[in-house]
């Protein structure tokens, strides 16, 4: 197990709507790739788009869906599922962007729009300067994309402009990969129905994320 | 694909256990799909892949590698004229008519050579039979083990020379072979030993490398032969039956009792018209070697045969009385193997050693998509590789890790994992299971793939096994086994077996698919319990034509849109 890894009294203390990727080997290794520093940025694009796709794909399992059958070739019935129409993603500039082939990948069509938050670098205090949405985004189910939190503020702000674009808050889905208890704690908090999805709770983010995935650092 | 390169093609029957020089010839690797060929190393023109005769004698000029037409070789290409010289020793080769082994009916063309189970419901080998032939030199060995391959028409058949076990001559030797003075017919001129393992193995359906050796040089060829999957071993040689080991390793022995006129008549023409060697030298090696070698080692074991064939090769009788004997004792030996498997273990536990995905809503709603009859290809493609995916990240998860710490650009160590070897292969089972393929190099950078053919027989409704091609040295690896769906089990069995005897560790192997019947689970949990099975649904039964219900379908066929009409399911 990861040294790092929030204690589960500390876990619990979340709620039910901070959910972590099920911990497994394969997935810890893709989080010791990404934080070593001696990784190549080949390599950590590589194993960064892996981890992320796992990501998406449990955060697609928060989404809603309904009962349905369909006939099989053979003829059978097979009870399966069908998710509701009226998803879109929203990704946050710029590491977001980076989840964004993810779900591409998953969802081939569906819409994605974007936020630029900046934070003063004296204050820290984050304000939206760049918001772009799908008109309708008030009636879909929201993933919003953003793989690094360390304060939580970047996200604080654009939950913050996605409910002012009247998405309640229940129906944005945050898909993270590496999340500070600090930064949950402060989310959850602030958005008691917002659900998150990230892949570990540690106190250290990898905050290089952003510049060794698109190779600015 | 494989099916549509068939078509076009006149390929040799999938049947010959593996292959030489002679036959890669005129072949890639693209217009041979549909035949067993293991082949270690890619044999070039380097070697003179000939045969030898009984009693080798060095060939003075060499010959270019000229014809086909040998005794030793069925070929079913355009002969090649001349007779060859054997510089090396000679193999293996088997037969089927390759108008036989393909039925097209509509739009199906049905392969009949492949090689249906050598292995019972429990996973386990099922011995090859092994008959021995023994005899003097020129008495017609290999002629006799020619008419029983062509009239035993079954696929699969090995035929081992003695001659491939040729001690390695020193300097000395070789001066005196020269001279023809080195006495190639005593039982001191073999490695009995190494005659033995491979006879073993290949007995124990292991994967073997057979030596070549080189009758001008003396010593073994750097390449070998692979040997794999016989369902009849053919071993023959003169001294077959000196070793009272290799005695026991045969099912059934034959002499091959030619009179010694005629086997001297025989050496002489040989050697003269064709290896132009002089009268003197051929009498002079018969009378000093040759022939007190015949009376004192070879003729003696001829109380071990089970029979004596006079006249070799003529004999049509002898040669009738033996395939019916191999006819009976192999359907002793046949299965009906997926009827059993199809009718064991109802409403027992599921395995341990089955990790079933947990069912998320998200592989449930994927499942209703590829499930359902009426998604089209190209979204039936899509959900089907995000699915796969899912699959190929679980299994890759079940590999032992070890503890890793690493520095971090925040100036902290992290304790992590890393995986425990970098050593992982896949191999997928042709052709569902290559859909699977692009998922694993998809998270596995540089990956090792492996492929195995495994089709089922249309009239036996037995999977066969038509081609493999693994890496190398894959029994150092970890290898995950690609197939879609997994119904009875019985061609997820046949390419365990396959993995097992290429010495992959039991263990090592992972097989996973998108779903599976129950009672495929069982029947491959029951025969190799160490295998870990991964599948991202489980499907109560199979109807009576195999098909998993409520099922894909036939995944392959929906995937690659080769899919007859719709009454095709019903």
């Amino acid at each position: 197990m990861c040294s790092g890894l929030s204690n589960n009294e500390e876990t619990t203390d979340f709620g039910p709507n901070l959910k972590i990727l099920t911990p497994n080997s394969q997935i810890q290794e893709l989080q010791t790739i990404i934080r070593d520093k001696n990784t190549s940025r080949s390599d950590f694009k590589f194993y960064a788009d892996r981890l992320i796709r796992l990501v998406i794909e449990e955060s697609l399992n928060q989404l809603p869906y309904s009962d349905c059958h369909v006939e099989t070739p053979t003829g059978a019935i097979y009870d399966g599922l069908k998710y509701r129409s009226g998803n879109c993603g929203v990704s946050i500039i710029r590491s977001g962007e980076a989840m964004e082939q993810g779900l591409r990948d998953c969802c081939r069509s569906i819409r994605i729009g974007k936020i630029l938050v900046e934070s003063d670098s004296d204050t820290h205090i984050a304000r939206v300067v760049y918001a772009r949405f799908p008109e309708d985004i008030d009636k879909r189910q929201v993933l919003l994309m953003y793989p690094i939190m360390s304060t939580g503020n970047t996200v604080l702000q654009s939950v913050n402009v996605l409910k002012e674009h009247g998405v309640p808050e229940q129906n944005i889905i945050l898909s993270n990969l590496f999340c500070t208890p600090q930064a949950a704690k402060t989310l959850v908090r602030a958005f008691p129905k917002l659900k998150i999805l990230t892949s570990e709770l540690h106190t250290i983010a990898p905050n290089h994320f952003g510049q060794k995935y698109f190779g600015t650092d | 694909m494989l099916n549509a390169k068939a078509k076009q093609l006149k390929f040799d029957p999938p049947s010959s256990a593996s292959s030489s020089a002679s036959e890669s010839d005129d072949r890639t690797d693209l217009n041979v799909p549909l035949y067993l060929d293991p082949i270690v190393k890619e044999d070039h023109n380097s070697i003179t892949d000939y045969g030898c005769p009984a009693s080798p004698i060095t060939v003075p000029e060499k010959t270019s590698r000229s014809n086909s037409s040998d005794s030793n070789q069925i070929r079913l290409g355009p002969p090649r004229p001349g007779r060859r010289q054997r510089t090396t020793s000679i193999n293996q080769k088997t037969t089927a008519n390759p108008a036989e082994s393909i039925i097209r009916s509509n739009n199906r063309t049905i392969y009949t050579a492949g090689r249906p189970p050598w292995y019972n419901c429990a996973g386990q080998q099922v011995e090859p039979f092994v008959i021995g032939i023994c005899g003097g030199s020129a008495s017609g060995k290999t002629t006799v083990a020619q008419k029983i391959i062509e009239s035993l028409d079954v696929p699969w058949v090995t035929l081992l020379s003695m001659d491939c076990f040729y001690k390695i001559l020193n300097e000395q030797q070789h001066e005196q072979s020269l001279a023809n003075e080195y006495n190639f017919d005593h039982p001191d001129a073999f490695d009995i030993d190494l005659m033995l393992d491979v006879l073993t193995k290949l007995k124990e359906g292991r994967k073997v490398e057979v030596p070549i050796y080189n009758f001008i040089t003396h010593s073994r060829e750097v390449e070998t032969k692979t040997m794999y999957g016989a369902n009849v071993i053919i071993f023959e040689g003169i001294l077959t039956f000196h070793s009272s080991e290799v005695l026991k390793l045969l099912d059934m022995k034959i002499f091959v009792d030619t009179d010694a006129d005629i086997r001297l008549a025989r050496r002489l023409k040989r050697d003269i018209s064709q290896r132009g060697r002089d009268l003197e030298g051929v009498l002079k090696q018969y009378s000093t070697m040759v022939k007190p070698s015949y009376a004192n080692y070879i003729a003696p074991t001829m109380v071990h045969a089970d029979i004596i064939v006079p006249r070799g090769g003529e004999n049509k009788v002898a040669t009738k009385l033996v395939v019916q004997h191999v006819h009976t004792q192999l359907q002793l030996r046949g299965f009906k193997l997926r009827e059993v498997l199809a009718h064991s273990y109802t409403n027992q536990p599921m395995p341990e050693s089955l990790y079933l995905l947990p069912s998320t809503p998200q592989i449930k709603g994927l499942h209703t998509f590829i499930r359902n009859r009426h998604t089209s290809r190209d979204e039936f493609i899509f959900y089907s590789k995000r699915l796969i995916r899912l699959v190929i990240e679980y299994a890759l998860s079940l590999f032992p890790f070890k503890e890793s710490i690493v520095e971090t650009p925040q100036g902290v160590s992290y304790t992590g994992r890393r995986m425990a070897s970098k050593k992982i292969c896949g191999v997928s089972i042709l052709r569902a299971g290559e859909t699977m393929e692009q998922a694993i190099c998809d998270v596995c950078k540089d990956i090792r793939i492996g492929k195995i053919l495994i089709q089922t027989n249309q009239t036996t409704d037995e999977p066969e096994l038509y081609y493999l091609r693994l890496p190398k040295d894959i029994k150092d690896y970890k290898v995950i086994l690609m197939d879609a769906t997994v119904a009875t089990g019985a061609a997820a069995m046949m390419a365990i077996r396959v993995l097992l005897d290429h010495d992959v560790p039991e263990e090592n192997i992972i097989l996973s698919s998108l779903l599976m019947a129950e009672i495929g689970v069982h029947s491959i949990a029951y025969a190799f319990p160490r295998v870990k099975i991964v599948t991202s649904a489980l499907d109560p039964e199979i109807n009576e034509k195999f098909y998993v219900i409520p099922g894909i379908g036939n995944f392959g066929d929906r995937y690659f849109g080769t899919e007859p009409a719709d009454e095709y399911y019903a």
